[in-house]
């Protein structure tokens, strides 16, 4: 018996339904339909009256939310696809962002974003959107890659009392499978150290954990190369305490992102890494995201718009012969 | 004057409806001001006597600026919450006193802030701004840093070799470098050998170069053998340089960025090797000492050199040094000269050997030693460090005037 | 009302006098509309969001004067502390939500605090209600909000005074439908109608529709027709708006209406109606100058922290 990604986001849901009375769930046909990804599947039978289909108001889902929040529940959003969250996008950057800090009333409500692309599925239902929320102060951006963190940092994301933008990755919905939920107990806002490794670091997130794994691999087999995987698990705040020991274990960067290459989470970490750790540095840090294109329709393009195995391992060649 | 818009920064007084000795009431509208977004009337904050006008019809002021002022009754001050003279003073005293404390925290003042012209141009079209960044001597934050921890130097890791991109030497190469040179005997460098190797290192940053020529030594060494002491040959070649120097000054000069540093006094410095390293002790003024007067000091000067009891002044300020690498029985060198000097000039083994005479028309013996001087060669040339050593050479042939 | 076209003047004043950074946005002409909506809620027990021409209605509903002096003048004492400015205010768990100056931002948001109440079964008798001007009708977030309450069937009552410019831009550039009201029918709620320059019918139909609300009758909608009788914000004289309006019915000051009607229905005699302007005057007065003499915000003690929380320390689910 195995549980997936998604599963674990419905169970953790469940279980937040279960625990917290303050919590209902709203989205787009996310009741009785269980969503577009099955993610609240069985849920509004399980729990009547607490799981609400919304209209496609994306703006007044948010707005809603956060009216719901001040008023003393904790809401779990659901956008139907993160791409979908830009029309929502002034409620979250400006009402529930700034809430706090002007009012000193704290605005917990969690947005779940479907993230990331999957074959086919174009400009629209395929975007990471996690760079452009990191930007505005009074956010908390998270990022899970794991079975047992999308479980375990949905829990945490709704007790926290700010604002949270809970990025969950489509390709990982079905493909990604664990034994069981097993948290190893590390917090929200603290990276994970996935693979050890003494040649260079590969700082990233969300799926692309995987494919930097799957590269290092391939770079261990190929030529002996050891290269450490962080996992940042949370992209706002960010945890550089971790990014920058690893990088001191080993003295050279690649930053990872699925998103597109303008500025970002893997800008951000180059910056960092540069102003507070210029001296661990043996190479110019690289970075690799998506390329500077909406995501293709065609599964040929898309494969090739995205960081892959391979273009990982070209990257990390280059960073490794400097 | 009020901030009236967002982006308003000065407007203009249309109308003033007061006049000095006006009773006022709060609120009244007294000054009627214009900007480009619109015509406002400005208000007075309370009930009050005007005292004072401060601005003219169809004038623009910035905003803040001081319209005018009221004489006020006590307890209207009180009742509406106005600023008086003495408390805006007053705040000003404290707001100064604050910001002074607090402008250590900021690097720019917006008083004295001015938009600074760019400095720094492309240099070439099209190259890579820094130029062979790759190279094999591009050092690495990390090396530099790890580097720094051992206090090591580039000279020291010119052993290694780079495995990086371009030969760069990567920090696996030095830590590989480290781990090899642990299987061989070492033992701890001393103080001294650590001085002069900073020294020569800091120097052979430079473009440095040497030229050298024969100079006839005989009528010296005849002059030093009927003096009483006899001075050493290192001192007659001592003042002719200084002497030749005294004629050239710039050639002594050493360049800081745009400028040459001429030379303020001619002292200069003699080489004097003591145990593990060499020390060289400076002479004062030697242009204006003749050789007697040199003599004691210089004795002195070497004595105490031998027994390491030189001071930091005895070996400050030189501008240039003399090496007699002879007396090692050398017959040629090519020195380096002090990081703070452009020039050395060194004497090598004279050798008595067979001179032809116009005079004679002969062969006639002769002691003739080679006489060499290197040279920063940013700020002289080799025409210009041969010309110094013929005007020395031409000195040593009248010993008496040194 | 009174007490906030008392507050109002004074605060104009104290902006041309240079007192005030920013800017300052007058209700003046709104004041029936508005003080009969914040009239008819109730403090701590129902929602309200006011918009920037709602000093009557933030003072009717229960706002302390001192809210406001302290927020214009950035005292640390206020509810905002210098963080946010003028009208960008409120107290949100006793119910006043503080606006952004995105328009519509707040139908949803008061949607959602009803929402909250039905899910925490405390709906019963409680009303949110938020004010918007023609220009603000015409955004996603008025249309989504108010679509959203219509179909959860929530007690918002959304009020919008057209006074006619959004800014310096007339009706016509701004809607193409006959009258703001038609469009409640088409969101599926209650719709009214009212001259936003006559006080008695502005109690009337505003508290009415409230009411209505209150007692389960869905969401509602009021426009109110009226002027607005100072610029956009003091920086602009609204040199734009005709002098034809200006002379007309919508032109007429709604302050005189409503004294007139007092007087008229012998609810209270013109001395009196003197008598309460002046104390409230003075009441104004002492709490602006409170304000005025309080501390200003520190950078250097401000904590420059946008989370309540740092979830990068240790954390318990």
């Amino acid at each position: 018996m195995s549980i997936t990604y998604v599963d674990a986001i419905r169970e953790a849901q469940e279980q937040l339904l279960k625990d917290d009375p303050r919590v209902f769930l709203y989205g787009q046909d996310i009741s009785r339909f269980g969503g577009a990804f099955k993610a609240t599947k069985g849920l509004a039978d399980a729990y009547p009256g607490r799981v609400l289909d919304s209209p496609i108001s994306e703006d007044a889902m948010v707005g809603m939310a956060i009216g719901s929040a001040i008023d003393g529940m904790r809401p779990i959003l659901e956008m139907q696809f993160a791409d979908f969250s830009s029309v929502g996008f002034n409620q979250i950057v400006n009402q529930a962002a700034t809430h706090f800090y002007r009012t000193g009333i704290p605005v917990p409500i969690t947005v779940r974003l479907p993230s990331g692309g999957t074959p086919g599925s174009g400009p629209f239902h395929s975007q990471s959107m996690e760079s452009i929320y990191a930007h505005y102060p009074g956010l908390v951006v998270v990022t899970p890659a794991t079975v047992s963190d999308a479980y375990q940092m949905l829990i945490e994301s709704v007790a926290l009392d700010d604002p949270v933008l809970y990025c969950e990755h489509k390709f990982l919905y079905r493909w990604l499978k664990a034994p069981k939920i097993d948290h190893d107990g590390l917090p929200l806002g603290r990276a994970r150290i996935t693979r050890h490794g003494r040649h260079a670091t590969i700082v990233t997130y969300s799926a692309m954990v995987h494919e930097a794994v799957r590269a290092a691999d391939r770079l261990q087999q190929e030529s002996g190369w050891e290269i450490e995987v962080v996992d940042l698990r949370t992209v706002k705040p960010l945890d550089m305490d971790t990014v920058l020991a690893s990088v001191a274990r080993t003295g050279r960067l690649l930053t990872l992102g699925e998103s597109f290459p303008w500025g970002g989470v893997t800008a951000e970490v180059v910056a960092r890494v540069c102003s507070e750790g210029f001296h661990l540095l043996d190479a110019p840090p690289k970075r690799l995201n998506s390329r500077d294109t909406p995501v293709p329709y065609h599964p040929n393009l898309w494969a090739a718009h995205r960081p892959t195995p391979e273009s990982i391992c070209i990257a990390m060649r280059e960073l490794l012969s400097f | 004057m009020p901030q009236l818009g967002e982006s308003i920064a000065e407007a203009t007084v249309v109308r003033i409806d007061i006049a000095i000795g006006d009773v006022v009431k709060a609120d009244q509208e007294v000054i009627e001001v214009e900007t480009q977004k619109a015509t406002m009337g400005v208000t007075t904050l309370c009930q009050g006597v005007v005292r004072e006008l401060n601005v003219q019809e169809g004038e623009t002021y910035a905003v803040g600026t001081t319209l005018g002022l009221l004489e006020v009754e006590a307890d209207e001050v009180e009742k509406t919450g106005v600023e008086t003279l003495e408390a805006a003073a007053e705040k000003r005293v404290n707001t100064a006193a604050e910001e002074e404390e607090k402008n250590l925290h900021f690097a720019v003042d917006d008083d004295t802030y001015e938009e600074r012209q760019p400095v720094v141009e492309p240099s070439v079209k099209g190259l890579p701004v820094p130029a062979g960044v790759m190279g094999a001597h591009y050092i690495s934050p990390r090396m530099r840093a790890r580097m720094a921890e051992l206090g090591l130097r580039e000279a020291d890791i010119s052993a290694v070799v780079g495995t990086g991109a371009g030969g760069r030497v990567t920090v696996q190469d030095l830590e590989a470098f480290l781990d090899y040179i642990e299987e061989w005997p070492s033992s701890q460098a001393s103080p001294m050998r650590l001085a002069v190797a900073d020294a020569m290192r800091r120097s052979w940053s430079r473009p440095l170069a040497t030229v050298s020529r024969p100079v006839r030594l005989d009528r010296a060494l005849d002059h030093r053998r009927a003096q009483d002491p006899k001075p050493g040959l290192t001192l007659y070649l001592l003042r002719a340089f200084a002497l030749a120097l005294a004629e050239d000054p710039a050639s002594a000069g050493f360049l800081i960025g745009e400028r040459i540093v001429h030379p303020r006094a001619f002292d200069i410095g003699v080489a004097v090797q003591v145990e593990d390293g060499v020390v060289v002790p400076v002479l004062r003024n030697v242009d204006s000492m003749n050789l007697g007067q040199l003599t004691g000091a210089y004795a002195e000067m070497v004595d105490r050199a031998r027994r390491r009891r030189l001071t930091e002044d005895d070996t400050r300020g030189g501008i240039a040094t003399v090496t007699n690498f002879g007396t090692f029985g050398l017959t040629n060198g090519t020195p380096i000269p002090l990081p703070n000097e452009t020039l050395i000039l060194g004497l090598a083994a004279g050798e008595k050997k067979p001179i032809w005479s116009k005079e004679v028309e002969a062969f006639v013996p002769a002691t003739e030693a080679e006489l060499a001087v290197t040279f920063d060669h940013r700020v002289v040339d080799g025409g210009g460090a041969g010309l110094l050593l013929a005007r020395i050479a031409e000195l040593l042939q009248s010993p008496e005037k040194l | 009302m009174l007490e906030a076209r008392q507050l109002e003047t004074k605060l104009a004043s104290l902006y041309k006098a240079g007192k005030i950074v920013g800017g300052v946005y007058l209700g003046k002409g709104q004041e029936a509309v508005s003080a009969s909506l914040g009239g008819s809620l109730k403090w701590k027990h129902d929602v309200f969001a006011p918009l920037i021409r709602d000093q009557g209605g933030r003072t009717a509903f229960g706002e302390d004067l001192l809210d406001c002096a302290r927020t214009y003048l950035g005292s640390v004492e206020g509810p905002m502390r210098g963080r946010d400015g003028n009208i960008h205010r409120g107290r949100p768990a006793e119910g006043l939500l503080a606006m952004i100056s995105h328009l519509g931002a707040a139908v949803p948001v008061v949607t959602g605090m009803l929402l909250a109440r039905r899910l925490k079964g405390e709906l019963d008798g409680v009303v949110g209600a938020t004010c918007i001007g023609d220009g603000g009708t015409s955004t996603g977030a008025f249309h989504e909000g108010l679509n959203a309450a219509a179909v959860e069937k929530l007690p918002l009552v959304v009020v919008v005074a057209n006074n006619q410019f959004a800014y310096s831009t007339p009706n016509d550039r701004q809607f193409a439908c006959e009258d703001l009201y038609d469009r409640a029918k088409g969101y599926g709620v209650a719709g009214h109608r009212v001259d936003g320059t006559d006080f008695l019918a502005c109690l009337r139909v505003i508290g009415g529709a409230v009411a209505s609300a209150r007692a389960g009758g869905g969401p509602q909608m009021v426009v109110a027709n009226l002027l607005r009788l100072s610029g956009h914000g003091e920086h602009d004289d609204g040199s734009y708006v005709p002098d034809t309006l200006r002379a007309g019915h919508l032109g007429q000051d709604c302050m005189d209406v409503a004294r007139q009607q007092m007087v008229d229905s012998g609810y209270a005699t013109a001395e009196e109606i003197e008598g309460w302007r002046s104390e409230l005057e003075d009441r104004v007065q002492r709490a602006l100058a409170k304000a005025q003499q309080e501390t200003k915000p520190d950078p250097w003690h401000e904590t420059w922290q946008a989370c309540s929380q740092n979830p990068a320390l240790p954390f318990e689910a």
